[in-house]
């Protein structure tokens, strides 16, 4: 730019520059407007550790794996086919949302668990204590203990008592999503918690009917 | 500010509502709308001239420069801005004071017996079947444990003299958190091990907080192998 304006002082320099620097003006600062909005509705949109966002992918990760655990044990203890493929159903869902939930968690750059416990998000203290099983305990989770009684039941005691505990699975997953839902804007969050309302819903209609089916008390 | 410069430029320039200039600014709407202004090689000429003796006078406040560097000025901070809170999210774990990294290719599956030259080990060939994740009360088979770290998981081991309470509080934390395992490690050198994948933190007691660093940092964090794989479903016994 010097160069140009000791070369031809009077004639180059003072015209033309002017309008396109008005031009170059306007379309930086069109850029900086687009890239402050962009940063800003990423920090925006960022959830926080300790927010509903994260707290959700994390425990409901953990409640999800929980029900595949046991969608593959029934899958091991009964050839009856409804609830082979129900449990077919669960594993793939659930396990899919798990890494949806996961890659959100890589997305927003947070960590993927919280020692701090549990559930903290929805206003439950950090559970504790004396709870023994990964995971530590969630409502609608089984226990230790009921898990190796699955795993021992024969046949038809095996897919009734599968019922009955994913039954009460889903509805602490139902309860879980629709806390999220009263705490989040964010879209993806909200999508996929609504589908797992309404899906895992749909699915305890299902087991309530399986369950009598197979003349076993209700839930 | 679009409305300021374009009003600008035509006070200039003898037939108002075609500067060359304005067009260019606004760009692609309004190329589609310029059958008026054909001649457009006539009009930039006239549009040439005539603001030159314009500029002359009003050369003394640059306001464009000022407003072009501005405008510079705040894209680098941005940028700059924008680059660090990046990096301060991903770099977290790096951090953690005394973390020993060490980089592990092997990943052979092996039923016999490896010898591994960490203790305990944090990488390398294992067993077929992982260790299920929680909490155990007597010692782990290191081939199944390191398949585990290869899930995500991140193993807490302790030595067998640590305090009762001390025992009792790693039992809560790794029982509420998902991808981690306890156990007791007969011949550790220091009171409390944690291990990841190539990862490594030795701490005195379990009150440390760099534990739950660790924890936030590789419980299924970068260092994982096979992201997504279970951390149960496999051994359940010690």
């Amino acid at each position: 730019m010097t160069a140009v304006s000791e070369a031809e002082p009077a004639a180059a320099v003072p015209g033309p520059p002017r309008g396109r620097r008005t031009i170059i003006v306007l379309v930086v600062a069109v850029l900086v407007v687009a890239a402050a909005l962009t940063v800003w509705t990423q920090r925006s949109d960022k959830p926080a550790s300790e927010g509903p966002e994260a707290g959700f992918a994390r425990d409901m990760s953990v409640h999800h794996a929980q029900a595949v655990e046991m969608s593959f044990i029934v899958r091991d203890r009964t050839q009856d086919k409804p609830v082979r493929l129900l449990a077919y159903d669960i594993i793939n869902t659930q396990r899919a949302q798990i890494g949806m939930m996961t890659a959100w968690l890589d997305g927003w750059g947070l960590p993927k668990t919280d020692p701090a416990g549990p559930m903290r998000w929805m206003g439950h203290g950090g559970h504790g204590g004396t709870s023994l099983p990964a995971g530590g305990s969630m409502p609608g989770m089984a226990t230790p203990a009921q898990l190796a009684e699955l795993g021992k039941a024969p046949g038809r005691q095996a897919e009734t008592l599968y019922l009955r505990l994913m039954i009460a699975h889903h509805r602490a997953g139902v309860a879980m999503a629709e806390a999220v839902l009263g705490r989040t804007g964010n879209a993806q969050v909200t999508r996929l918690a609504r589908t797992m309302v309404e899906g895992q819903q749909a699915e305890i209609t299902l087991m309530e009917g399986m369950l009598t089916e197979r003349g076993a008390p209700p839930v | 500010m679009s409305k300021n410069a374009r009003s600008n430029a035509p006070k200039n320039t003898p037939n108002k509502g075609k500067p060359a200039a304005g067009k260019s600014a606004t760009g692609k709407p309004s190329t589609g709308k310029s059958p008026a202004g054909k001649p457009s090689a006539g009009k930039s000429a006239a549009g040439k001239s005539a603001p030159r003796k314009n500029a002359l006078t009003e050369r003394q406040t640059p306001w464009g420069t000022i407003a072009f560097f501005t405008v510079i000025g705040l894209v680098v901070a941005v940028a700059i801005g924008f680059a660090f809170n990046q990096n301060r999210s991903s770099a977290a774990g790096a951090k953690i004071e005394g973390l020993v990294s060490k980089e592990e290719k092997n990943r052979d599956h092996v039923k016999t017996p490896v010898k591994y030259d960490t203790n305990p080990p944090i990488g390398g060939a294992h067993d077929p079947l992982w260790q299920n994740c929680g909490v155990y009360t007597s010692a782990l088979r290191n081939e199944n444990a390191v398949h585990s770290l290869e899930h995500g998981a991140v193993w807490i081991t302790y030595r067998p003299d640590l305090p009762q309470d001390q025992v009792v509080k790693l039992s809560a934390k790794v029982g509420a958190t998902a991808y981690t395992l306890l156990s007791p490690y007969p011949g550790l050198d220091a009171p409390v091990v944690l291990s990841a994948w190539g990862k490594q933190l030795k701490v005195q007691s379990a009150n440390d907080e760099r534990v739950d660093e660790f924890l936030r940092a590789f419980v299924q964090g970068p260092q994982t192998q096979e992201p997504g794989a279970a951390c149960s479903g496999g051994k359940a016994t010690a």
